[in-house]
């Protein structure tokens, strides 16, 4: 996936990176208990393909993966800290 | 002597600067069917972002002395008109208000300020510019814009979809309208974003310039499923000027800052009041705090609105008292308003998302 920001950059993103950076709260762990993605190792080819993108509002994306595993909202600010920028200016 | 090219018209025309998108009006692409006859005649239409803008008549006139001033031009003939461009290129086609170019909510935190006021004022007001307007009341505990706006019959149902009732030139949706009466809706949060959402997806909202969102207050259910559903164009945010409710707008405006919903201003209601019998000028609820919390926010203030029993008469009786008592100092603030509020969402049109690619 690669998303061209307001500003003219430009970040680039595999769908293994997205899947384990899954903000999620069955991924992420919530209330101090740690998440699925803390347990395990490996993640099957098809948690790791990217399904489809939806915009939520107008502040996260809804990645949904080939798994059927959608439940991640990725808000713009986390999605820019995350990938690597490469300016294009 | 001869007449002007048409580039020598487009150059003086480029010294017009639009104050809020901050670039000339020949670039904007404002200038449409520019012909000069061979007499030295010009004409052409000037295509504003909005009707509502607060700018036209000083566009028209700086654009006829400018042209007028060319050598060899013998007439200027400017045609004045509108078209809202739509807010931001969806990723796809969305089945949420397809046909819908700018959505506008106005919020508030708090409640009790006048929220349903100013967006039927407001919306009056756009639709009195010239646009095509609606307005849904996302208010589903206490729907009041049915009472506000005198239509009080149920919506009709085509194609399984329900069609919105006119008033006022205006296209409404409230669940006052579905549910009306004294019954109450009894619902707890997931069901108040499900309604919401109906009302967006089932009612035949058609073509909309704007579509006005009138919302309940609290920074919970209603505020985050329409920040997630639709991409807002922006919020207006309404608050009255004493330090309890500014102190709530901000948390208001706070939250659709979270969610990247752009701020388009603060709107101070209950400004003033003018004594009836001595004229003397009271501020009941002190005067200027949302002024003040916009400046300290760095986010722009809209204007404010007199505290007058003009407009909660004519809302009680069901007609805004834009179009009722237009020129009355409450219809005159809810106008100028309107035109700031349309200024600040012409903006967002020319703003440029994020673009997302998936290989």
């Amino acid at each position: 996936m690669e998303i061209t920001w307001e500003d003219g950059n430009r970040s680039t993103y595999s769908g293994e990176q997205l899947r384990w950076a899954c903000p999620c709260a069955e991924c992420r762990g919530e209330a101090g208990a740690p998440g699925r993605l803390a347990r395990i190792k490996t993640l099957s080819p098809e948690e790791l393909r990217i399904k489809d993108v939806t915009l939520v509002g107008q502040y996260a994306l809804q990645i949904a993966f080939d798994s059927g595993h959608a439940t991640g909202l990725y808000t713009f600010s986390y999605l820019r800290a995350l990938g690597p920028t490469a300016s294009q200016v | 002597m001869a007449a002007p090219s048409s580039q020598q018209v487009l150059d003086v025309l480029s010294h017009i600067q639009d104050p809020d998108l901050g670039r000339d009006v020949v670039s904007l692409g404002m200038i449409k069917e520019l012909e000069v006859s061979p007499q030295g005649k010009v004409s052409f239409t000037f295509e504003l972002t909005t009707p509502a803008c607060p700018v036209r008549d000083r566009f028209k006139s700086q654009a006829q002395d400018l042209v007028g001033e060319i050598p060899g031009v013998t007439g200027v003939d400017v045609r004045m008109t509108a078209n809202v461009r739509p807010a931001f290129m969806r990723p796809k086609p969305s089945e949420i208000l397809p046909g819908v170019k700018q959505t506008i909510a106005v919020a508030s935190g708090k409640g009790g300020v006048g929220k349903s006021t100013v967006a039927v004022n407001l919306a009056a007001a756009l639709r009195r510019s010239g646009a095509e307007v609606g307005l849904l009341d996302a208010d589903i505990y206490g729907p009041s814009i049915p009472a506000m706006t005198g239509s009080k019959q149920m919506p009709e149902q085509v194609n399984g979809r329900l069609r919105p009732i006119e008033a006022h030139g205006l296209k409404l949706m409230s669940f006052g309208h579905i549910y009306p009466g004294e019954q109450a809706t009894i619902y707890r949060g997931p069901m108040v974003g499900k309604a919401i959402e109906a009302m967006m997806i089932q009612v035949d909202w058609g073509q909309l310039d704007y579509l006005v969102i009138d919302l309940p207050p609290g920074t919970g259910d209603a505020s985050l499923t329409l920040a997630q559903a639709v991409p807002l164009t922006g919020v207006a945010i309404v608050c009255t000027p004493q330090d309890v409710a500014t102190d709530i707008a901000v948390k208001a405006l706070q939250m659709f800052r979270k969610l990247n919903v752009t701020p388009l201003g603060l709107i101070e209601n209950m400004s003033w009041y003018i004594c009836p019998s001595c004229g003397h000028r009271h501020e009941i609820f002190s005067h200027g705090g949302a002024e003040a919390a916009a400046k300290r926010l760095g986010v722009p203030f809209l204007g404010a609105i007199p505290l007058e029993e003009g407009i909660r008469e004519d809302a009680d009786s069901g007609t805004p008292v834009v179009i009722s008592r237009p020129d009355s100092a409450g219809a005159k603030a809810f106008e100028h308003i309107a035109s700031q509020v349309a200024a600040r969402t012409s903006i967002q049109s020319f703003r440029q998302l994020p673009v997302i690619n998936v290989h």
